[in-house]
């Protein structure tokens, strides 16, 4: 089992979390520059309602995004809303794209026309067994959020989590420890089946937004049932990578084609392989 | 007075007699002469009545004309004689054969006190002058007694009661062989007629009819019990697979419990596997009740289904009713194949993935032209890790090799028609298992109508909306669904349609209304918008298979939406439940089975063995062979013999010498290759199908009797047969002409004409 309780992994965790805790530090102080900010403002508490509609249900895959209250937010020009609220990074293109894609390629029936948010206390979110959670280095889970989520992943709900890195891991871990404190993430690689699921990707050394930035190399890890590899993945956390940043810029100049490909056989994948293991 | 009574007082002898005997004018010379005399004094004396006038008017003269001429009328009959015709019996010279019941349901006392055994014993005792003591003067008797099969009795203490079958036409039959090269009268038959052997009575009755050999039935025992109640009959499947929820229909009859509520046990073993409250219906009806049980041990299982005794029964022996079911540790294949990805399948995959008797092999079509085989348990006689490489199966052979074919969402279009007619035929010769599932490919929306598998599924397809249709509807069992082993979710049909309004709704996107003539609907789906129910699920026997129909497209939900609690396991059982339901009673290609299942110690049993090739065609040259292990560990090996009338059909027999399980061990070997294996088994044991269906059987014995021209008699007319069988047209007669003219019946017609005649003559003053 490679997890990140093992000595090393940690070492280097904790040398990057202090790295980017004062990168962050400094970023907070004064706007950023560059593809991922332009423009940027940090509050805690409650954040203000958004107003969006849910496509709903009708059978068909649709792409159903978990909100949360994040530690922190912020205003901000790039992302929905005119807010920066961690959970809604790459909405509502990136939700639209992927099930673009997944209909293109696969035999599956998609809902394209639109796709669902709701949070972890929401019933209806256990009507959509594949969901979407980004930017958990800010997610704050309520114990009744954190038992939903179990049950959710339990039932057999997949979740896809994206777009984190650094020490974003430590707050992740921490959550995540409310929702299954007797599991631990597992590292996968390329010879799990969740790799294969549709594509067959033998090489995850691919690039990242993070890596732009001077991040690692992206890293799979994976909550199992009972903690057992070769049982089914409820989640995958996909640390120090963005996925959702790239399926929400396809086809614009900011994204390598090869990284847009590699990004959205990663998503096709993980939604197969929800479907069908 | 009875009618019998009535007749003989008018008619001087019985009906019999009259139906055994020709009607005659045994008329001489002189009685012509005195007839004619009669009418000659007659004729003037009635001629008078036209000249006396007195108080009457014509109307009243030409009555009593007709009057006067019928007393001369009934003197002319009287004056030619009628008699009977008749021929009776030679005292001494012929023989009777008196057949006695000697099964264990003459050990019963209907009234309480005496047995009918003990009743018979009492007629047959030499001294008793009631039956046997009149018989021995007149009849040479020939003693038999019958259970299963008939045997000569020296003397009546021989009489055991304890046989275990009573086989009525297999005595007479008997009876009828023994006795042949004799003079035979006739055939007395005592017993209860509570008959569970017979399989020829009416060629039976015919050669005795034709053998002139009357059967004179006499009934014993009460024709209803005052208080009883009889587990009846039990439909139990044979063969279930380990951990499959089973369904057994259990027949309850009762007299004198009217309105009352008992509870009927299942037992596995002398485990209680299930209870279930029984409201017992009115006095001598039949109710029929679903008892459900899980049968979680493998190998040969006698269930019981039994019922408390209650006080005041007549038996006790038949409130609790035994059947051996075998539960199988097998593995069905089931091969699933899914047009498009989607959740269904996952959830499908995870219900079934710790149960080992159900193993899943998944074809899914992830995109056009590329297909996902996702195999558990690799099986090398299924291709192993290459299982459905090559797509959905091309040829019967790779097809039949599944026990189920489960039809995703895939269009009809995608296969080839000899492909739809080879699910078909799946389904209708190889007796394999279909289940269709909802999805826009599926039913109508996939195309399906006009198809050969429309033909298999046990819904009609109406033409699909223009539309494309989708809603959301609430699943609830129809009534034979709550208690049908695919559907019911509690102990009791209530219990199961309470857990039912439970349940999420789950979505149909294939309009569907009716199910097809003889098709049963287990589950409709409602909702405010809709009309008419949706049928949700349904099945139908079609040829040597089944189908059924699930028109729900995420049947998920009752495992994913939030109202489920965690443990919860519906979705599970379901799923498990149905496709063990699904492949229940798919065989393979050597079918092997018992001619009776429970058989007593002592008895033949037949082994049948049918036998198919690969494409379950009938196989009449192959080597099949059968090893007989018994309970006593020893073995005995049958060749099986092809028995000519049914092609495929193969037969031997073995003689269960001791009670206990006997494990039959069948393999068929074809010209090329082996052509399988199966096992069945059967238990010798006591079997205490006498104390069922007891009470005394008049109809029956009445039918023996007067189909073979013979009598039926109760205890309480016994004594009237002895003179009965003296009218007999068997063994050594005389003709005996009876007269008639001496019945009282021409006395009081005498007396009431003259009567009548004095009347009106003294009103109208004609005297």
């Amino acid at each position: 089992m490679i997890g990140l309780g093992s000595r090393r992994t940690a070492r280097r965790l904790v040398l990057v979390g202090i790295t980017l805790a004062l990168i962050s530090a400094a970023a907070w102080a004064a706007p950023q520059r560059g593809w991922r900010g332009r423009g940027f403002s940090s509050n805690s508490g409650p954040t203000p309602d958004v107003d969006y509609e849910n496509i709903g249900y009708d059978g068909r895959f649709t792409f159903a995004r978990v909100k949360f209250s994040p530690t922190s937010w912020g205003g901000s020009r790039q992302h929905a809303w005119g807010l920066d609220l961690k959970w809604n990074h790459d909405y509502p293109r990136a939700d639209r794209r992927l099930p673009e894609i997944l209909g293109a390629v696969t035999g599956a029936e998609v809902q394209v026309a639109g796709s669902n948010i709701y949070g972890l206390d929401d019933p209806e979110l256990f009507r959509f067994p594949w969901t979407y959670l980004c930017e958990v280095g800010f997610m704050q889970l309520s114990d009744s959020e954190a038992g939903n989520l179990r049950d959710y992943m339990l039932k057999g709900g997949f979740v896809v989590v994206d777009d984190f890195t650094g020490w974003h891991w430590f707050n992740f871990e921490t959550e995540m420890a409310k929702v299954f404190p007797e599991l631990r993430f597992i590292e996968i690689n390329s010879t799990h089946p969740v790799f294969n699921a549709f594509f067959e990707l033998d090489d995850l050394s691919f690039g990242s937004p993070y890596r732009a930035q001077g991040g690692g190399m992206p890293r799979y890890f994976g909550l199992f049932e009972d903690n057992d590899p070769t049982k089914r993945l409820m989640m995958i956390a996909n640390y120090d990578n963005d996925i959702g940043e790239f399926w929400e810029f396809a086809g614009s100049q900011y994204i390598l084609i090869d990284l847009e490909n590699d990004a959205f056989k990663l998503g096709v994948n993980y939604v197969m392989y929800s479907m069908l293991r | 007075m009875g009618f019998e009574s009535l007749f003989e007082f008018f008619f001087k002898y019985k009906p019999f007699v009259f139906e055994r005997g020709d009607f005659v004018f045994a008329a001489t010379p002189a009685s012509f002469a005195a007839a004619a005399l009669l009418v000659a004094v007659a004729v003037p004396i009635v001629r008078q009545y036209r000249q006396v006038q007195g108080n009457s008017t014509p109307r009243h003269r030409l009555a009593l004309m007709i009057v006067r001429a019928a007393v001369v009328a009934l003197g002319c009959v009287v004056l030619l004689r009628p008699s009977l015709v008749v021929a009776t019996a030679v005292p001494q010279q012929n023989f009777v054969g008196v057949l006695v019941d000697d099964s264990r349901s003459m050990q019963i006392a209907d009234g309480g006190v005496t047995t009918r055994a003990e009743q018979v014993s009492n007629w047959l005792n030499p001294e008793n002058a009631e039956l046997i003591g009149q018989l021995e003067e007149r009849f040479r008797l020939r003693l038999f007694s019958f259970s299963d099969v008939a045997r000569r009795l020296d003397d009546a203490a021989e009489l055991r009661f304890s046989g275990l079958r009573t086989d009525v036409a297999g005595a007479l039959e008997a009876g009828r062989q023994e006795l042949g090269g004799l003079p035979l009268s006739g055939l007395v038959l005592l017993s209860d007629g509570a008959d569970n052997d017979s399989e020829s009575l009416t060629e039976t009755l015919n050669a005795l009819r034709q053998a002139d050999v009357p059967v004179f039935a006499v009934g014993v025992g009460e024709e209803t019990f005052a208080r009883d109640i009889e587990v009846s009959r039990v439909e139990a499947p044979r063969d279930v697979m380990q951990n499959a929820a089973v369904g057994a229909d259990v027949v309850i009859r009762q007299r004198g419990f009217e309105g009352e509520t008992v509870q009927l046990y299942v037992e596995d073993g002398g485990r209680i596997v299930s209870t279930m409250d029984v409201e017992l219906p009115r006095s001598g009806d039949s109710t029929v009740v679903r008892a459900r049980f899980v049968a979680d041990e493998a190998g040969p299982r006698i269930v019981t289904f039994r019922i408390d005794v209650a006080e005041g029964e007549v038996v006790c022996q038949n409130n609790a009713l035994e059947t051996l079911v075998t539960v199988r540790d097998e593995q069905a294949r089931i091969l699933y194949f899914e047009g498009e990805p989607r959740h269904e399948v996952g959830f499908i995959r995870r219900a079934l993935h710790d149960d080992r008797n159900i193993a899943l092999a998944t074809l899914v079509r992830s995109a056009p032209n590329k297909f996902q085989s996702l195999i558990v348990d690799p099986d090398e006689r299924f291709g192993g890790e290459h299982e459905l490489f090559g797509g959905f199966p091309k040829t019967r052979e790779e097809l039949y090799r599944y026990s189920a074919v489960v039809l995703g969402s895939v269009e009809a279009d995608y296969f080839t028609r000899d492909q739809l007619q080879m699910i078909d035929d799946f389904v209708s010769q190889r007796g394999g298992g279909l289940l269709a599932l909802g999805g826009r490919r599926s039913f109508a929306e996939g195309g399906y109508a006009g198809t050969p598998v429309a033909e298999t599924l046990p819904v009609v397809l109406d033409p699909p909306a223009a539309e494309a249709w989708h809603s959301e509807l609430q699943v609830a069992p129809t009534l034979f669904g709550r208690t049908h082993p695919v559907t019911q979710f509690g102990e009791t049909s209530a219990a199961s349609a309470e857990r039912w309004e439970t349940m999420p709704p789950l979505l149909a996107v294939n309009r569907v209304t009716r199910a097809k003539p003889g098709a049963a609907i287990l589950l409709e789906g409602t909702s405010e918008t809709l009309t008419d129910p949706q049928v949700m699920l349904a099945y139908q026997r079609y040829g040597a298979g089944k189908s059924i129909a699930l028109t729900a497209a995420d049947t998920w939900q009752w495992q994913m939406h939030y109202d489920m609690p965690l443990d919860d396991m519906t979705h599970e059982n379901f799923w498990r439940q149905m496709l063990r339901w699904l492949v229940a009673d798919v065989a393979g290609q050597v079918r092997a089975q018992l001619d009776r299942d429970r058989f007593a110690a002592g008895e033949t049993v037949t082994v049948q063995v049918d036998v198919f090739d690969d494409t379950y065609l009938a196989v009449n040259d192959a080597d099949v062979a059968a090893t007989v292990a018994g309970p006593d560990g020893r073995e005995e090996i049958l060749d099986l013999a092809w028995t000519v009338d049914v092609d495929g059909r193969y037969e031997a027999s073995f003689t269960a010498a001791a009670e206990g399980f006997y494990q039959v061990d069948v393999t068929a070997v074809g010209r090329d290759a082996d052509l399988g294996s199966d096992v069945v088994t059967g238990q010798a044991a006591e079997l205490t199908q006498e104390f069922f269906g007891a009470e005394m059987n008049r109809e029956l014995l009445a039918r023996v009797a007067e189909e073979s021209g013979g009598r039926f008699y109760t205890a309480a007319n016994v004594d009237e047969l002895p003179g009965d069988i003296t009218f007999t047209e068997g063994g050594t007669t005389v003709t005996e002409v009876l007269d008639l003219w001496d019945m009282p019946l021409f006395f009081f017609l005498f007396v009431g004409l003259v009567g009548s005649e004095w009347t009106v003559r003294k009103l109208r003053r004609l005297a």
